[in-house]
């Protein structure tokens, strides 16, 4: 069985790997990369279902490359498979095959085709090695892999500058904010003088005592680590104030876009802190840092999306709030291990409904030429399958029941509403409060985008003038360059793979509040947060109908200003543009530095000799033998020094 | 037997081709370079095979003996040397120097047997370095090299630049490792005076004992600058960015990939295990002056212009990590070293055969001129390149992440009796230098593999009949080796690490890490207060 084990989840992590190198070696011929990609995502699949049903009640630590000999610190290097990892790449390989078999449709025009599949093949092995890993090091492997992919599939369209521009800032504001995550690393690992995750919480931990952990502060060693870590969370998540980048990233062809807000880079997140939470549940700092940093993330990015002239930038905000749904359950301590099981389900159930509402809208977007809500105007009636999907994928991004966002969601609020009463009261209220906004906003902001997908605009041409302008900036990452975006409506009827793909998930999404029990060990919700967040969600729900009312933006309402705000973030990357400023200011001082100053004594020394050597030779030649007197006695008294030395 | 040959066969024909060569065709004298250094690469592999050893006295009068062997330190960097000395020989093919659209120095005159010979030459005097078991001969081994590079760089150098700037390039670097030289011969010769012999294995097997506190500390001072000089570390490296931007692209690789490590292989065989006690003392200012250096480089990087210079400044910072690995004192810190020399070695080997070719092929290295996007017109460089850069900014699953990861985990939990907040003040430089590094690397990616902002022509990939321009043959056979290596060394860490383990612990005696004593203390206070 062990062995079993073993061969699976090694070939989990390493099959998509081979995959993408086996493409990027195909890359001349399309049919076989697509074809690679595919199989090594499902096969992926296959492999991940199979660790499921080997990690019944069990979990198995599994050998690498065995141990790096690097001196005192003992980094083995070891996987582990568990219920956990087992759930979370299930729901990785999922999303990666749908991906992988919609983006050979999405990308059928796209001469980068290979690179584009080659490198979502490597994206999962990194999630993957993420999501088995039981090393520190091996988790940073995977986190930092995952980022450079990003960069690439944001970047793939390089011929826009606006996409190459969105790789930079997303792979520079993820590695900056990994400064903290690395050192957090450094120091869990130095404490426990090893990598390995289960040594590092023993260490923690044990310091600790075991029973009452949750009462005992932390000590400040373990509570720097744990904010230092929570930065690189942040950057990775998109949480405040990281999260400019993830709304530019939707420079990336959609399917890129589903896979990295679906189930990898973002979630990677969450998923760290949760195989971490045991030393969370000791440091009630970091878990207040974690939650504030949450819910302020939530209410503000739903915010955000409401007004959105954009639905790719609105599920890019989406993302952001439901990521710090997720991450806000982790602020919280219950029973053993219910709290991070509560955020994955979350993770789990997020993982399916955002890979459907972005592979829907990437169809969608084929069709009607855009993703402007400008140009998807009533686009999505009469679709069929497609019609359904979007309207499955927003109500359970909604929260609506039986859906399985529904569940999930309530899992979370849940979490919040058991500590009220608990040693962390004062966060649970905040966090509460903050969770039952961002479900009015979210229920607002999804029903909005599904009243304008599915109705006709009535006499809205003044809108229409004010939106040209969002259009051309906005346009979605067209598949065969920027004329076919446009112009090619219906041009390309979708294959039947792709649009089963859409459809599937759309089922799992339906059905998906099943799956969720083995995620959370069942599924919870609390009565009074139920009936309350329903009402919310109402409520908000008919308050965005009424102000549709006669086909009208309900956004437009709220003036031209607050879109246009919303569609730049508020300004946000004003900041880090600033601190970008700043930091090439310094570099220029280090260069002029450089030349001014450090090398200015190697100058002054060279003119110095220059100098020195033209006085010698005109003393030389004013007085020849007062020259010779100085060599002799210069010879003599290094002879005589030599000697004496030497002896 | 073996061992003598391989240094004495890029040495005679080296001699043979300065000689003789004048009379021979380029084509004759690459294939002589290339039979030495193919010769020299397989005697190399041999002598790591069987680990063999010379010792016979050689100048009896000075107690100096020729006396060279291997041991697990040695092995990389000598493999490293070995297999780099036939991809700068491979790469030279059709760029002779002499050669109607040789791309290698001001053309004129049939220096090509020069050009290689220069070649041979440093790999012989890197080969020498890294065997040598005697103090004195290892001094005089580091010296050989350095009137080749002179050569490479002032005559094969750059020939859209001045006279002047070569001039000035190739005397800033014999004159900078010149002092360092000679700092290190004094240092060199208070050791071996005041302990009575120069064999390296018994000076590192008696860790010092018998030198007194002062002398120690004296000797660590003056061997740390002198190689210093060559690492290079910040201060001193201002000799190392001209020298890059000038010389030829076989001279940049050898420069970066050999030279530099010759001055920290150095540092660890001379300077720490003979020592102890007084590199115990340096170690701090060593470990500062990496940490300066790895900003230092970032930042210049950041606002740098010209693509070889940039690369240059990148490899400021990136020894900066060498450095800082080795102040640590820690076995771990050691391991970080030797790994991060072997995996700068491959990277700027890489970096340098890639922008080189650029340089060629544009005429300029200016990165403010708007170019056609690199990944459309020549994907096979850009691959290489994104490759370079990619490794340069410490991506885990290639060679350069391990070096700087465990550099700065050593650098956190530093040695008994170093300055624990400096070292951790130098660490967390590092990790935003890992940052900065980022930046630079994104940056150049950004202007010349995805595509110029100024770039007004047509984008999009190019039709593949007009990529004539993109590496093929030789060049091509170069870049996707290191490529291979980068990628390989970076999957699997672990025979590079294995190789030099058992070395490090004879070098640097086990220490109790920091970090866990003063961590415990800080949880039995917490527990006392606990309920």
């Amino acid at each position: 069985m062990t062995v079993l084990t073993t061969t699976t989840v090694q070939l989990l992590v390493l099959l998509p790997a081979l995959g993408a190198l086996a493409g990027l070696l195909l890359r001349r011929r399309r049919a076989f990369s697509g074809l690679v990609a595919v199989a090594a995502a499902a096969l992926a699949f296959v492999l991940s279902v199979f660790q499921f049903a080997e990690t019944a009640g069990r979990s198995d630590v599994v050998p690498t490359f065995g141990p790096l000999p690097v001196g005192e610190l003992q980094i083995p290097l070891n996987l582990l498979a568990d219920r956990t990892s087992a759930v979370i790449a299930v729901v990785v390989a999922i999303v990666g095959l749908a991906v992988q078999v919609f983006s050979v449709w999405y990308l059928r025009d796209d001469s980068r085709y290979a690179v584009f599949a080659s490198t979502v093949s490597l994206f999962l092995a990194a999630m993957l090695l993420v999501v088995q890993s039981n090393d520190l090091v091996l988790t940073l492997v995977g986190w930092e892999v995952m980022g450079w992919c990003s960069y690439l599939l944001i970047g793939h369209v390089s011929a826009r500058e606006s996409a190459r521009r969105a790789a930079y800032k997303a792979f520079l504001v993820t590695r900056v904010a990994d400064i903290g995550f690395v050192v957090g690393l450094v120091i869990l690992a130095v404490g426990a003088g090893s990598t390995d995750i289960g040594t590092v919480m023993a260490h923690w931990a044990g310091q600790q005592g075991s029973g009452t952990a949750a009462l005992v502060t932390g000590s400040p060693v373990l509570t720097a680590a744990l904010v230092l870590l929570l930065a690189g969370v942040a950057g990775k998540s998109g949480l405040i104030p990281f999260h400019d980048w993830l709304p530019d990233a939707m420079e990336g062809p959609t399917p890129a876009s589903a896979l990295i807000h679906a189930a990898t880079m973002v979630a990677a997140g969450t998923y760290v802190v949760a195989r971490l939470h045991l030393l969370f549940a000791i440091s009630d700092t970091a878990r207040i840092v974690l939650g504030v940093l949450a819910a302020l993330t939530m209410v503000w990015a739903a915010l955000l999306a409401f007004a959105q002239t954009d639905i790719k930038r609105m599920l890019a905000y989406s993302t952001l709030s439901q990521i710090a749904v997720m991450a806000s359950a982790l602020a919280f301590v219950l029973g053993p291990d219910e709290a991070p099981r509560l955020a994955l389900g979350h993770l789990f159930s997020h993982a399916l409904f955002k890979s459907l509402l972005f592979l829907a809208v990437g169809w969608l977007s084929v069709l009607a030429g855009g993703t402007a809500f400008v140009a998807l105007r009533g686009r999505a009636r009469g679709r069929g399958a497609l019609y359904w999907s979007l309207a499955v994928g927003l109500a359970s991004l909604a929260g609506l029941p039986p859906l399985v966002g529904f569940f999930s969601k309530e899992g979370v609020l849940f979490a919040a509403e058991e500590s009220l009463s608990g040693h962390d009261a004062g966060l649970a209220w905040f966090v509460l409060l903050a969770l039952v906004v961002t479900a009015g906003l979210t229920a607002a902001y999804c029903t909005r985008a599904w009243l304008l997908l599915s109705t006709e605009r009535q006499g809205g041409l003044v809108e229409l003038e004010a939106e040209e302008g969002q259009d051309e900036s906005s346009e979605e990452a067209a598949p065969a360059g920027d004329e076919a975006a446009t112009g090619a409506h219906e041009a390309r009827p979708v294959t039947m793979a792709a649009a089963l793909t859409v459809s599937a998930l759309a089922v799992l999404t339906v059905v998906g509040g099943l799956l969720l029990i083995p995620v959370s060990n069942g599924i919870h919700l609390g009565l009074v947060m139920t009936v309350v967040s329903l009402l919310v969600i109402g409520l908000a729900f008919l308050g965005v109908r009424a102000m549709a009312a006669a086909g009208h933006d309900p956004a437009r309402r709220l003036g031209p200003a607050v879109a246009d705000l919303s569609d730049r973030g508020f300004g946000f990357d004003a900041v880090y543009v600033a601190a970008g400023r700043a930091v090439i200011a310094v570099a220029r001082l280090v260069v002029r530095l450089d030349r001014d100053v450090v090398d200015a004594y190697p100058r002054g020394a060279a003119s110095l000799t220059g100098i020195a050597g033209r006085l010698g030779e005109k003393a030389h030649r004013a007085a020849p033998s007062a020259g010779l007197l100085a060599v002799v006695v210069g010879v003599v008294l290094i002879a005589v020094a030599g000697v004496t030395v030497w002896h | 037997m073996a061992l003598t040959l391989t240094l004495v066969v890029p040495a005679v024909v080296a001699v043979w081709l300065l000689a003789a060569g004048r009379r021979y065709a380029p084509r004759t004298a690459r294939g002589l370079a290339l039979i030495a250094s193919v010769v020299t690469f397989l005697l190399t592999l041999v002598t790591v095979a069987l680990r063999t050893e010379v010792d016979a006295p050689w100048v009896t009068s000075l107690g100096l003996r020729w006396h060279f062997a291997v041991d697990g330190v040695t092995i990389p960097l000598a493999l490293l040397t070995a297999a780099l000395g036939i991809a700068v020989v491979v790469h030279a093919r059709g760029r002779e120097p002499g050669r109607p659209g040789g791309a290698i120095g001001p053309s004129g005159g049939n220096s090509a047997a020069t050009y290689y010979a220069c070649l041979l030459l440093v790999e012989f005097g890197a080969l020498a370095t890294f065997f040598a078991r005697d103090a004195i001969l290892f001094f005089v081994a580091f010296e050989v090299v350095l009137v080749p590079m002179w050569v490479l760089i002032s005559r094969f150098g750059d020939d859209h630049a001045t006279e002047r700037a070569r001039a000035d390039a190739s005397n800033r670097f014999v004159l900078f490792t010149a002092l360092g030289s000679t700092l290190m011969l004094l240092g060199i010769l208070v050791l071996v005076v005041q302990s009575g012999t120069s064999d390296l294995g018994l000076l590192a097997a008696a860790h010092g004992a018998g030198l007194s506190a002062p002398t120690q500390v004296l000797v660590a001072t003056l061997l740390v600058i002198g190689l210093g000089i060559k690492v290079p570390l910040w201060p001193v490296h201002t000799w190392l960015p001209p020298a890059h931007t000038i010389a030829p692209t076989a001279g940049s690789v050898l420069l970066a990939a050999v030279l530099l490590k010759m001055g920290t292989y150095g540092i660890i065989r001379l300077a720490i295990p003979t020592v102890p006690e007084g590199f115990h003392v340096v170690a701090p200012f060593l470990a500062a002056s990496g940490a300066i250096g790895i900003l230092w480089g970032g930042l210049a990087c950041l606002v740098e212009r010209d693509l070889k210079r940039l690369v240059a400044y990148s490899s400021v910072a990136h020894m900066g990590f060498v450095a800082l690995g080795l102040a640590s004192g820690t076995q771990t810190g050691m391991q970080a070293a030797l790994f991060g020399n072997v995996a700068h070695g491959l990277v700027s080997a890489l970096l340098f055969f890639v922008v080189g070719g650029l340089k060629e092929r544009w005429g300029s290295a200016d990165l403010t001129v708007a170019r056609d996007a690199l990944r459309d017109v020549s994907p096979r460089m850009g691959f290489a390149l994104v490759v370079g850069f990619a490794s340069a900014l410490g991506l885990p699953g290639l060679v350069g992440f391990w070096g700087e990861f465990l550099a700065v985990y050593a650098a956190w939990t530093p040695a008994e009796g170093l300055p624990v907040p400096l070292f951790r003040i130098c660490a967390v430089a590092g990790v935003v230098g890992m940052s900065l590094a980022a930046a630079y690397s994104l940056r150049v990616l950004r202007l010349v593999w995805a595509g110029h902002q100024n770039w007004t022509g047509p984008v999009g990939p190019a039709p593949r009949r007009s990529r004539r321009d993109d590496a093929h043959g030789a060049e091509l056979l170069v870049v996707l080796a290191l490529v291979a290596l980068v990628i390989g060394l970076g999957v699997v860490p672990k025979p590079l690490l294995g190789a030099t383990e058992t070395d490090v612990t004879v070098l640097v005696p086990r220490s109790s890490p920091v970090g866990p004593a003063s961590s415990a203390t800080g949880g039995t206070t917490v527990e006392a207060s606990g309920p």
